[in-house]
This record gives structure tokens, sequence and C-alpha cells, in this order.
């Protein structure tokens, strides 16, 4: 690529108008115990799209509302069979195994269904999944890496952001992803280390060796362990899980340096992500303290602050004009596998 | 908008996007009679078709569809709004505003959560229940004494003269017990040496007691309080309450909080899991209530479980740990609660 013109992502949300846009949802879900959630998803990932631009073309969510409700409809519904269905013996075992088996297509569906609702420069993205290189990437290869201690799960995890990222087309132009394991180990290591050096500094300078010895003499005396004891162990609790919580955000900073950095799309255009690590956990924790502390009304600002310092590390070296993506006509799909990835915690939506 | 300078015939500027393609073209829209003309940037007329806008939403653009796959998008919001109609703008716009309004939104949401807290769930949980199928109901029974055999309980140890006897007066309660709602009490005697002294109902009306509970509290009242506390769990539907509300708690704040972020997302998780543990006290103490009665109308002591809660109290030490924190009340304040209530309803069998 000769002279590629770089391209930051420009994000123009502001917390003021999206406190209300959030707030007016919120009120609205609760007085329809939940149902107009669907409606809010819609409002808010439009916001977000539309306030989110690459070289003065925005991106924006075209799905309806209609559209995501009849999605999780299906979901809960099929999540209330299950959760009664588990609990029968034989039958609980093989509605198990089947969800296995499903999970890969629901997260397929989800995928597609993202991809063509989100457009960019007034184009949209596609999906072309295989059913069973997501049942490889997403159940095989970890469940194998269980054999491993989990010291193969690298290895799953670039194979998952490899089937996504080739998986998925802008208009007609493949995006491809192509990258060595080693980043994926090093924040891996750069993780588990931080987990494993806090965890230990929190032990020794808390004394938590102290706390589990004298719970364990209380229990094999047979008497119950003193409210000044629990205490204690709270306390030791809430601090292990502060000291490890930047474990997660140094691991999300390294992988999206590293998953960016690998993929380029059709035409020779290429991506970069350049987020530093401690200043991913320093919004992330001073994010979640002033959540709590404002009983959620700062989650907004929370929001977009996060936004905002993503899309000042993001660029894209763009080989030439970014006027010659052309597409094809695609078929709309349910919102079924959207739905499951909500319930299941994953986010398929735009990666910025 | 009124006094806007502009008259429908005006073109307003923007950007347009064509079927198919990523090309951003400099243009600008002009409607006539209904009839929307977009032009390019040497005036080239692109597309001639109806205009449909879509809702804006914070300070986004101005989105207009136009016939075959065609694009207009501006920031020229007012003259957008002079030439389609001001009407045609997001209806929540307004409401979303940065506004000192928003603070009786922010009032009401609190107030909507609490209401939903106290209330709502009740309502869920009342659905979830009668639209439970009796043989579902049986049918957990059946799947959790499997479980339990296979895991850890082993056959009772008891020997069958003893069984007899506690079975004989688990028959007196179930004659003075409630109905109970998905099929017949039935009690089943198990060694389970990890649960110590301990008895428990399953949903359908399967009540398991542990050898060392038949051991340790030989006593006739007291098995018969203990028997009638875990009928009225069965017939209070207390383990199903419990199933629905955990769902309804994990559906609500999926579907209502949304996007709260990883970290608030495990507060909020674990401060319901903690507030349920308030609602599991709460049935216990039901289930004190009502036992008693049972035991009293079949003939026994109900007083023998004030006794019993009493011993148990000695047994773990007198260190329940602070309420909060437990499914249990503590025993000392059941015994004297219990006692209260005997005392109030003169059911004492002496």
């Amino acid at each position: 690529m000769q002279n590629p013109t770089i391209h930051k992502v420009e994000f123009s949300g502001n917390a003021r108008s999206y406190f209300g846009i959030w707030i007016v949802n919120i009120l609205l879900s609760i007085v329809t115990l939940g149902i107009y959630s669907a409606w809010a998803k819609v409002r808010t990932r439009r916001y977000m799209y539309q306030h989110t631009a690459i070289d003065g073309r925005r991106f924006d969510y075209h799905a309806t509302g209609m559209q995501i409700f009849i999605g999780r409809l299906i979901v809960v519904a099929g999540f209330i069979v299950f959760s009664i269905v588990s609990a029968i013996p034989i039958i609980g075992l093989v509605a198990i195994f089947g969800l296995l088996f499903l999970a890969p297509w629901l997260i397929n569906r989800g995928m597609l269904f993202n991809a063509r609702v989100t457009s960019w420069s007034g184009l949209r993205f596609g999906f072309d999944g295989s059913y069973w290189r997501a049942f490889r990437v997403y159940i095989l290869y970890p469940f194998l890496s269980l054999f491993t201690l989990y010291l193969a799960i690298p290895f799953a995890i670039r194979a998952q952001h490899s089937y996504s990222v080739n998986s998925h087309r802008f208009g007609t132009a493949k995006f491809h992803f192509e990258s060595s394991v080693k980043p994926f180990y090093v924040a891996f290591l750069l993780a588990i280390g931080w987990m494993a050096l806090a965890g230990l500094l929190m032990f020794l300078v808390l004394g938590g060796g102290e706390i589990f010895a004298e719970i364990a003499m209380a229990e094999r005396t047979g008497r119950a362990p003193d409210d000044a004891l629990m205490l204690r162990m709270g306390i030791f609790y809430v601090l292990l899980i502060l000291a490890v919580l930047p474990a997660g955000f140094i691991y999300q900073a390294f992988l999206r340096n590293a998953v960016y950095g690998a993929t380029s799309l059709a035409g020779g255009h290429e991506f970069r992500s350049d987020v530093k690590p401690m200043q991913l956990v320093w919004i992330g924790v001073s994010n979640a303290v002033a959540i709590i502390c404002s009983l959620g009304m700062l989650l907004p600002w929370a929001h977009i602050r996060m936004m905002r310092y993503l899309s000042d590390h993001t660029f894209i070296l763009a080989n030439g004009s970014l006027d010659d993506f052309t597409g094809q006509q695609e078929e709309s799909v349910g919102a079924i596998g959207d739905a499951y990835a909500d319930l299941e915690g994953f986010d398929v939506g735009l990666p910025v | 908008m009124s006094g806007f300078p502009s008259d429908p015939g005006t073109p307003v500027p923007g950007h347009a996007y064509g079927p198919g393609s990523s090309r951003r073209i400099a243009a600008s829209l002009r409607v006539a009679d209904d009839q929307a003309t977009l032009f390019g940037p040497q005036g080239e007329r692109l597309v001639v078709g109806h205009a449909r806008r879509r809702d804006r939403i914070g300070a986004g653009p101005s989105l207009i569809d136009i016939d075959d796959g065609w694009r207009f998008e501006t920031d020229a919001h007012e003259m957008i709004d002079t030439l389609l109609g001001h009407e045609q703008k997001a209806g929540l716009m307004e409401y979303e505003r940065f506004h000192p309004r928003l603070v009786l939104v922010v009032l009401a949401c609190f107030a909507g959560v609490f209401l939903i807290w106290r209330f709502g769930l009740g309502v869920l949980v009342a659905i979830g229940i009668a639209l439970t199928p009796a043989p579902f109901v049986s049918a957990i029974d059946r799947g959790n004494i499997a479980a339990i055999d296979r895991v850890f309980a082993q056959p009772s140890r008891l020997d069958a003269d003893r069984r007899a006897e506690v079975r004989a007066i688990f028959d007196d309660l179930a004659q003075a017990a409630p109905e109970p709602p998905y099929g017949d009490y039935q009690l089943h005697f198990r060694h389970i040496p990890r649960l110590g002294a301990n008895a428990f109902a399953l949903p359908g009306g399967n009540i398991v007691m542990t050898d060392a509970f038949v051991r340790q509290f030989g006593d006739d009242d007291i098995i018969a309080a203990v028997l009638g506390h875990e009928m009225a769990h069965v017939t209070e539907k207390h383990s199903l309450q419990q199933l629905y509300r955990s769902l309804s708690i994990y559906l609500l704040i999926a579907l209502i909080a949304g996007d709260v972020g990883p970290v608030a997302e495990d507060i909020l998780l674990e401060g319901g899991a903690l507030m349920s543990l308030a609602y599991s006290r709460e049935h216990e103490s039901e289930a004190d209530a009502i036992g008693i009665r049972v035991a009293a109308r079949a003939g026994y002591d109900p007083a023998a479980l004030a006794v019993f809660f009493r011993r148990l109290d000695g047994m773990t030490g007198g260190g329940d740990g602070p309420q909060w924190y437990s499914t249990h009340p503590a025993s000392r304040d059941r015994a004297a609660e219990i006692r209260r209530q005997i005392e109030e309803l003169g059911l004492s069998a002496d």
C-alpha cells in the first residue's frame, strides 16, 4: 500500500444528549414491564451509530423495534421452557446437548442479523457464516482447550476472531484476518499474570491465609464462624475483586489492538487500534466507581466516555477512495440470534 | 417554523447515497407537490420520488429515504422541517432533550424500579405459577430425587419399625395439612451424612428426612412440627416462587437496564440475589406459622417447633451470623416468634 490516507474514527455523541435518550428508554421500559426495551435498544444503537463516522460518513442501524421484540419473545419463551425441562433427568440432558448444537446456529444468525442492519456510508454490511466452522470455533475448540488446562485457549480465541472477521463483508468487499497466535498469548498471559500477582498481594497484605485457617477451624469444631470473621472475609473478597478487575481491561486492550491490526478490507484498506491498557483500566474502573456512587445515573456519561476513548484510538488506513464499494440486494433475517446474544451477554455490535 | 426565510422551493444542501454504493455525493433536495427531487453537484437529477423522513435521534442527521434505495442526509434540520413538515419529526426527541423536566423522569424511574420490585415481581411470579402444569412439577421432584440419590444420598439405615412410627406421624400430618397442590405428600428416608440432621420439601409434595434428623430429634412432637413446616413449604409453593422470582429478576435486569456494563451488571445481579434472601426468610417464617397450626390440628404439641429451634441454637453455638446474609431467620428469633403465636392463638395441645 503506498501512501494510505489515515482516517480516525470520529465520535460525536455527548453525555447530555445521550442521558435523555437513556433515561426515557428506561422509564418506558419500566412502564411496559420490559417490552419497550426492544425499541429502546434500537434507539440507543441508532444514537451511537449515527454519531460515529469515518471520513465524514456515518454508520447507521436499521433494525426495527418489532424485529428485536419478536426475536426476544421467541428466545425468552425458549429460555423458560429450557429452564423447566432441564430439571427433568434424561430430557434435561438431551436439552443441554441440543442447546450445544443450537448455539453455533444462533451465533451465526446473530452476526448475520447485525451485519445486515448496520450500514456505513449508505452501504450495508453482510455476513457469510458456516455452521460447522462456527461449531468448531465456538464449541469444539474451547471444549478441547479444557484438556490443556486452558493453556491453548488463545488458539481458540484467535480462531473465533478469524472466523468472525473473515465471514464479514462490507457490501461485496470481504474482510480478511491474518495473525500469528503470539499477540493472543501476550494478552492472555498478561491478564492471568496480573490476576495472580494482584491476588497474591491481596492475600499477603490482608492476611487471607489467616482468615481461611480460622474458618476451617470453626468448621471443624462445628461452631459457626462469628460475625467479625465473616465481616473480615467479606471485606477481603471485595478488595480481591477490585484488585483483579483490571485484568479484564488489560486483556481487552491487547486483544483489540491485535485484532484490528490483523484485519484488512478488500481493496487494501487496513485498520489500527492503539488503545493503551492502563488508560483503559483507568477509564473502566473509574467508570464503575462513578456508576455505583451515582446509583447508575452517570451510566450514560460512562458509556460515552468509553466510546470516545475507543474511537479516538481507532484508525482506518484507506488505500484510495472510500467511494467505490458496491453492494448487493440482501434479504432481511429474523432477530432470534441477536436476542440470544443479548441474553448471553455477548455483543456483536459495532466493533468500535 | 414560521419566520424562516426559505420557501418550499428552496433546495436543501446535504449528501446523498445511491442504492448499492458507498459513494458520498454532495447533493441537494427539492420538494414540490409531494414529489422529491435529488440533484447532484452539477445540478444533474439523481432521482425523483416520494420522500419519507426517519425520526431523528439526539444531534444526529435528518435522514430521508427516497424511492429506489436512495438516501439523503443533512444537518439543515430547520430547512427540512419547512420542506417536509414539522409533524414528521421524532415524537420522543422533544422529551429526551436535556431539560430540568428529566429530573421527573429520573424520579419516576426510581419509583418504577421500587414498584416493580415490590409488586411487579409478585405478579410475574403468580403468572408463572398459574401457567405451570402439575406434571412438570412432579417431573422436577422425580428429577431432584434421582439427582440426590445419585450424588450424595444413601438408602436409609433406620430400622423398619422406626420408619413406620415416623410414617404414622407423617400420615397424621398429611390428613391435617391443606391439600397439596401438585400431588400427594410423600415421605422419603435417606442417609445423607453431608446434610446432617435435616428435612426438606420438594415443590411437588415429596419430603426428604435424613436419618440423622430422626436420631437426633426423636421426639414425636418435634418430628410432627418439622413435617408440618415442610408441608407448608409445599402448599405455599415456596420453591416455585423462588425459582420464578430469580428468573424474573434476571430477565427484568437484562431487559430494563440492558447495557449497564460488565461491572455494574454483576453488582445488580448479586444485589438481586442478596435481596431474594429476605424473601427466603419470609418464606421460612410463613412455613413456621402454618406448620404449627397443622401440627396442632393433627394432635401434636406445636410448641415442639420452638423446642427444636432452641436445641438447634444450642448446637450451632448460638452464632448464626448476621441475619441479612442468611436464608433462614436466626433460630432464637424463630423460637420466640413461635411461642408468641402459640400464646396468641391458644394453640397449645396441653
